[in-house]
């Protein structure tokens, strides 16, 4: 992989120069941390990772599907923004790879596509975790960006370049991003603090009774699957005009496997009528199911659903005492 | 769509005009809203009110006065289905607060004062009558009202809502009050209003009333967690849900 330099002195110089070619996002601190816009160098905001992920700017809160007319179905004209996206952790460029997987190759998802083709991921690779509830090294995660910056020295950043568009980058901000003998070694790519989920495989769980404590603090609010940076799920519905019932759009909104409306069918009847099957079924999705269909943990790690749980429930936690209980036996 | 228009009606028992008000403010499609159905009666807004049959009827209020009871009896005998609009007549909301407190409290206010007032219990519809669908909200969400009578001209039938608050206001990027240590009823209360007082930054006070997923032992656990007292907890929770939370005295002693 090719390696470059950035001179820590042209750091404000080259997000300038990424802010003049196109729209930069990045996080910014408000009174929590959240990807948006920005103007200036000094609003990105490296301290932490963002709270909310970076998923909603690809797999939208809210994307028409179509419109619908008589029994005329038009869809909308798909824009293709060229954007940055910088200051992405390894655990959300991940989570990423997994929605690509998801929305750009197992199905051709024209909506997804069109928000994330023309898109940049410059990284910035954690020097430790940055949250207590951070366990990306459990999971294995793969480098995945267009631009990788470590910030391992006093004087410069490390720049990793990962594919095609990070060639295309490194190309046009050549002047900012220097040739280098430098190379990030793996032990400088691990992450201190972030291995807190030893053994992930969950399959001999399923019955455990020690999920018990955190079904019973879940309010199936849904504030986790929000966070997530990879969770998928969404709900479709139809909206009509009272001027003419046949003409409207079909919407869809994010969804959430913590509702019992998720499983709903014709005739009111729930799959997943119990708390206990909901919860179940986030962790197995992420750590169990996906796994059997793409070979990897949908899982990366970020410790959103946990931080921003209202009562913290922490799985990770939940998982390890069972396994040590087990072994105990 | 059949030939025949359905026939509706919306009428009000006991309440403030507030939900009524709500379908009227659907400015943008009130017209052709009101061409879809035969809209019959409104007395709110219409001078003649034939009312011997409908096919929906949407009630708005609650149960006062032995009037109301005369009033929605015969109006669940004229329509094929009842619509309970709103809080007050959904769940009973502020004015079934008197359920928690007692007479002496405020019997002198009214009920000395004004000999002719009967002091009934206020209290639900669906306690008096069959109720085939709930809007439910103070006030409910013109929305859903729109998107109610929509369905139902096209021959769908309207589901309710039965998702927290907290499933709009995370989708809304809202940071969550129960962190800055509000006492926040989103997590128990059934969503549709957009989360619209969060999004301005008020905590819900469950206007929705109680989604029958609600986990409300936690909901107390959580609450108390956050410095309030029992008495508080009471008030917040049953101010709208009125009736319909079970067995809360039992609980709020765990
Ligand atoms: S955020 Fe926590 S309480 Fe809410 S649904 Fe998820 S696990 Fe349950
Ligand atoms: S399941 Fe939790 S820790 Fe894993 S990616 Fe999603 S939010 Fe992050
Ligand atoms: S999960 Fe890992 S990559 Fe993500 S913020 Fe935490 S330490 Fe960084
Ligand atoms: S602010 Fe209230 S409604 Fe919003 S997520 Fe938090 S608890 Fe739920
Ligand atoms: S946020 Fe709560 S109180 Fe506000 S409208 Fe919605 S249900 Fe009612």
């Amino acid at each position: 992989m090719e390696t470059l330099l950035l001179e820590k002195k042209d750091y404000e110089a080259f997000i300038t120069a990424l802010i003049n070619w196109c729209e930069v996002i990045s996080p910014v601190k408000k009174e929590v941390v959240r990807f948006k816009k920005i103007k200036n160098p000094s609003d990105v905001y490296l301290g932490k990772n963002s709270f909310f992920p970076v998923k909603e700017f690809f797999f939208r809160k809210k994307e028409t599907i179509f419109k619908f007319k008589n029994n005329k179905i038009s869809i909308p004209k798909l824009e293709s923004p060229k954007r940055i996206f910088f200051g992405l952790r390894k655990c959300d460029l991940n989570a990423i790879s997994h929605q690509d997987k998801v929305f750009m190759e197992t199905v051709k998802d024209p909506y997804y596509i069109s928000q994330r083709k023309n898109s940049y991921l410059i990284g910035y690779h954690c020097n430790e975790a940055p949250s207590k509830y951070c366990f990306c090294e459990s999971m294995r995660l793969k480098d995945f960006f267009d631009l990788m910056l470590y910030d391992k020295h006093k004087d410069f950043f490390l720049v990793e370049v990962g594919s095609e568009k990070g060639k295309t980058l490194a190309k046009k901000f050549g002047k900012y991003l220097k040739r280098t003998d430098n190379k990030v070694s793996l032990e400088e790519k691990k992450i201190p603090g972030a291995d807190r989920l030893p053994d992930s495989n969950i399959k001999d769980l399923y019955d455990n009774p020690g999920w018990q404590e955190g079904v019973d603090k879940c309010l199936s609010c849904t504030a986790c699957t929000a966070l997530c940076p990879t969770c998928y799920c969404f709900d479709l519905k139809d909206e009509v005009k009272a001027r003419n019932l046949s003409e409207g759009e079909r919407v869809r909104n994010w969804s959430s496997c913590q509702l019992k409306e998720f499983t709903m069918v014709a005739g009111s009847h729930v799959f997943r009528e119990k708390r206990e099957e909901r919860f179940k079924h986030r962790i197995y999705h992420q750590l169990d199911y996906f796994r059997e269909k793409y070979d990897v943990d949908l899982c990366t790690g970020c410790g959103r659903c946990i931080e921003g749980c209202p009562t913290r429930i922490d799985f990770v936690d939940i998982i390890n005492r069972m396994k040590q209980d087990k072994a105990k036996q | 769509m059949s030939e025949e228009k359905l026939k509706v009606g919306f009428y009000g028992i006991t309440g403030c005009a507030g939900c009524l008000l709500s379908f009227i403010f659907n400015e943008d499609e009130l017209l052709d809203l009101v061409k879809l159905v035969d809209l019959k009666a409104f007395p709110f807004v219409k001078e003649v009110n034939p009312s011997d049959s409908f096919d929906y009827v949407f009630v708005e209020g609650l149960v006062a006065s032995n009037e109301d009871l005369k009033v929605l009896k015969e109006l669940r005998e004229n329509s094929k289905f009842l619509v309970s609009l709103g809080a007050c007549a959904s769940t009973g909301c502020v004015p079934a607060y008197r359920h928690y407190t007692l007479k002496e409290n405020y019997e002198h206010l009214l009920y000395k004062k004004i000999k002719e007032l009967e002091d009934v219990n206020p209290t639900p519809v669906d306690m008096h009558v069959k109720v085939d669908y709930y809007i439910p909200g103070c006030p409910p969400s013109k929305e859903e009202i729109k998107t109610f009578i929509k369905k139902i001209v096209r021959g769908l039938q309207p589901k309710p809502n039965d998702n927290p608050v907290c499933v709009e206001c995370r989708r809304n990027g809202n940071e969550c009050l129960l962190e800055h240590g509000k006492p926040c009823l989103g997590p128990i209360t059934a969503g549709g209003c957009n989360s619209v007082c969060i999004n301005g930054g008020f905590e819900c006070w469950g206007c929705r009333g109680p989604t029958t997923d609600m986990n409300l032992d936690l909901m107390i656990k959580i609450l108390k967690s956050k410095g309030f007292d029992d008495k508080f907890i009471q008030d917040r929770l049953t101010t709208f849900a009125g009736l319909k939370l079970p067995m809360l005295e039992k609980i709020m002693k765990k």
